[in-house]
This record gives C-alpha cells, sequence and structure tokens, in this order.
C-alpha cells in the first residue's frame, strides 16, 4: 500500500475546526456533518478540515493529543517499555503530518510538536526493527502478535517482513520434506522429492 | 479527480452483465435497511481485504451497486444547488473519495481475475449461482481474458511451431493463490482458537481489536465472514 493511502485512511479521523460561515447539517455519504455556525467549533473529518482551510474557511484544532507536555509524557512511556505503547490515534503520524502542515498557523507551539512527534516515530522506529529483526532470527513460528503498532508503521514493514516470513516458512517446508527422504540420495531437486513423498 | 474520472469505463463494464437474480433481489431487501454511511463502512473494509487477501474473495456486487447508486443521487442533488454553495465543493470531493475506493477494488479485483483466471473459473464452475466468488460480469471477463491470451499465443508463436508442440495447454497457464502468504489482520472481535498448520504447528487466540501477522490461510475463513479485518 502506498503512503498515500494510509493517509487516505486517516483523513476520516475527525478533527475540530473553528469554521468562518454559516451552514446547517451537510448529509455525506459517510454521515451528517455540521450545523456550522461562524466561530463555534465543530468536529468535522480531516479531509474536510483540509479543503475548508485551503479555501481560508476555518480554523483547524489542534487534537487534544497535541500538546508538548502529553507528547513529552509518551515519549517518556515509550522509552520506559519494552513493547509498544498505545498511540492516541491509530493513524498518529499521519494525521500529526497532515494536520500540522496544513494548520501551521492555527496551531499553537506547532514546531515543538512537530519535534516531539518526529522523536516518538524515531524512537518507535527504532524499536520496530530491532524487534522485527529478533522476530525473524527466533525463528520459532512466522505467527507475531503487533498490538498498538499504527497503521503506518505496519505499512513501513509491509514490503520486506511478510515477503521475508513466506520465505522462510517456504525454506523450512522444504527443508522439512527433504529430511525425511534423506536415504533417498538420488533425489537432486526439491520437486523429485515431493513427488517421491507423496507416492 | 483524475482517479474518477477514469475509472468510469471501469465500473460500468463490470456491472453491465450483472442482472440480479432472485436470490439476489431478495438480499437486496436486507440491504436496503443499511444506511449509506454504514454501507461505505462495509465497503471499505471489503477494499481492504481485497487488497490484501492473496486470493480473489467473493464479490460484493450488491454493496458496490448500492454505493454507485448514492453517488448517483449525491450528484443529481449537487447539480440543483445555486452555483457558489459550499456543499457543492464538499460532496464533490466526497464522491470523488467513494470513487477512488470503488475504482481501486473493482481493479484489484480484475488484477487478481487476470492472474488466477483458469484457476477462479474453474472454481466457480463447481459453486452454486449464489456462492460464486466472481460477478456475471467478472466472469465474463476471464473468459475473454483467456481467450485473448490464446488467440495472441496462436497468432505470434504456435502457428509457426511443428504440430506435435503447437497446442495450447490452459491448464499450464494455470496460477494458484499462494494462501500461505503472510498478512497484516485486526480481530473485529475476541476469537478462542486459529490454527495455524504447516511446519510450526501451533494455536493462537485474538483478542478483539488485537492486530497480528500470520499466514493467510489460517485466517481466511475468518475475513470471509468478517471476524478479521486485515490492515
Amino acid at each position: 500500500m502506498e503512503p498515500s493511502e494510509v493517509e487516505f485512511l486517516g483523513e476520516k479521523k475527525m478533527v475540530s475546526i473553528v469554521p468562518h460561515f454559516s451552514s446547517g447539517i451537510i448529509h455525506l455519504i459517510s454521515g451528517p456533518v455540521g450545523p456550522f455556525r461562524a466561530n463555534l467549533p465543530v468536529k468535522v473529518p480531516i479531509w474536510l478540515a483540509l479543503n475548508l482551510k485551503q479555501q481560508q474557511k476555518c480554523r483547524i484544532l489542534a487534537q487534544d493529543w497535541m500538546d508538548t507536555e502529553n507528547l513529552n509524557e509518551l515519549i517518556e512511556k515509550e522509552k520506559g517499555e519494552k513493547l509498544f505503547t498505545e498511540m492516541p490515534s491509530d493513524h498518529f503520524m499521519d494525521e500529526a503530518q497532515m494536520l500540522l502542515t496544513a494548520g501551521a498557523d492555527d496551531i499553537p507551539d506547532v514546531d515543538n510538536i512537530r519535534t516531539a512527534v518526529k522523536d516518538i516515530w524515531d524512537l518507535r522506529n527504532a524499536k520496530l526493527r530491532s524487534s522485527v529483526i529478533a522476530f525473524v532470527k527466533n525463528q520459532g513460528s512466522t505467527y507475531a502478535k503487533l498490538d498498538h503498532l499504527t497503521a503506518m508503521e505496519i505499512n513501513s514493514i509491509r514490503s520486506l517482513l511478510p515477503e521475508t516470513l513466506n520465505v522462510m516458512l517456504q525454506i523450512e517446508e522444504s527443508g522439512k520434506s527433504s529430511t525425511s527422504t534423506e536415504s533417498q540420495q538420488f533425489s537432486s531437486t526439491l520437486d523429485t522429492t515431493h513427488s517421491q513423498n507423496q507416492s | 479527480m483524475d482517479v474518477s474520472n477514469d475509472s468510469n469505463g471501469l465500473d460500468n463494464s463490470a456491472f453491465e452483465n450483472g442482472g440480479l437474480n432472485d436470490a439476489e433481489a431478495e438480499f437486496e431487501s436486507d440491504e436496503e435497511e443499511l444506511t449509506s454511511d454504514k454501507a461505505l463502512q462495509v465497503l471499505e473494509s471489503a477494499w481492504l481485504n481485497e487488497k490484501f487477501a492473496p486470493e480473489l474473495l467473493p464479490h460484493q456486487q450488491l454493496l458496490v451497486e448500492c454505493m454507485v447508486q448514492q453517488i448517483k443521487h449525491m450528484e443529481e442533488n449537487v447539480q440543483r444547488l445555486t452555483k457558489g454553495d459550499i456543499r457543492i465543493n464538499i460532496h464533490t470531493m466526497e464522491i470523488c473519495r467513494i470513487r477512488f475506493i470503488i475504482s481501486s477494488y473493482l481493479r484489484k479485483r480484475l488484477d487478481k481475475i487476470e492472474e488466477f483466471a483458469v484457476h477462479l473459473l474453474k472454481e466457480d464452475a463447481r459453486r452454486s449461482p449464489d456462492e460464486k466468488y466472481m460477478t456475471t460480469a467478472e466472469a465474463q471477463f476471464a473468459r475473454d481474458y483467456l481467450t485473448n491470451i490464446e488467440k495472441l499465443f496462436e497468432t505470434v508463436a504456435l502457428q509457426h511451431m511443428p504440430q506435435r508442440c503447437a497446442n495450447f495447454d490452459l491448464d499450464a497457464i494455470s496460477m494458484e493463490p499462494n494462501l500461505k502468504k503472510h498478512v497484516f489482520a485486526r480481530a473485529n472481535k475476541d476469537i478462542p482458537t486459529i490454527l495455524i498448520s504447516g511446519v510450526h504447528e501451533m494455536e493462537v487466540s485474538f483478542a478483539k481489536g488485537s492486530q497480528h501477522i500470520i499466514q493467510y490461510s489460517a485466517i481466511a475463513h475468518l475475513v470471509k465472514d468478517g471476524s478479521v479485518q486485515l490492515i
């Protein structure tokens, strides 16, 4: 999956905006939004917030978790735990990226928030890399639990990990079948071992 | 905008031949109770499942038709709005987003149908009409695809070959999906036992909302009944 598609999914998350216009409830296919009253905060999907912001029809409010103190706590927690900690959103990284870019002039302390988000991403990425390596080396199985990994993180290992496990499983399966027919010295290729196994 | 425009042809072609049979019409009355936002959610999870599953999943023709209908309604409504209305922009954007999902979903299915055409036609021939994985139009597409491939082989190479190797063997180009591929999954509900077979035989359990990487074959049935969402 393309990172932009992960972002596409993340754009469904809700965010508060302060509209500069008034309008009744808008009945979208994905559900109603509004009513909009100028200067009164209202929750809308991120894609809509970005669109309105582009037309300068609203101000974007930071998500509850976009606050340096809160983020620094998350960093400490992430450092202290061996496993992954739960993020405030499963589209943590892409939400931050979209809202902080589009709402740079609306959200206070935007630079510090961005740095903290980046720190969390780096920390988790290092953790992710080392745990993937440990998992692949462990060889016990090709199954793993991935709790608290966010969509972007899962997508970042999608190109490598599943394929690695596919190949490992294939090698192990063919290894198993060839050891059971070790006595048959003339079976040179895997295909022939297979057919002899079956017969 | 681009995405929706070039996909238009695709949407139509996949439905032209898909007349509703009795069983489906009956099913449709259930479908009508679905609210549009719920239908969109179901479509979106079908899209992601189709995207990540190694095999072709049972078709969701009714759901797609329902969504295309919704879009049509919405487009008509938008036409009636006066110029400059803020809603025009918002609705149009949402329509584009949904179009993208639908066309990405249908295109992914066509990719798989091309890849596994022989295998899928064989499998669907064994299934009863309302259990088939491909829609009527998709099955037609698969047959046309094979006919065209055969014709291509024939004109480019086979007719110049000596008689004894000039036969076109469909089974020789038949591919089957590798169901042992690993996928990412999230549990929609508690699932007490999932059996992973093979070299590392083991039993695992999924708690609601938990995420896993696992062989597709172990959870294929759970993806189809909606207990597990591929991510």
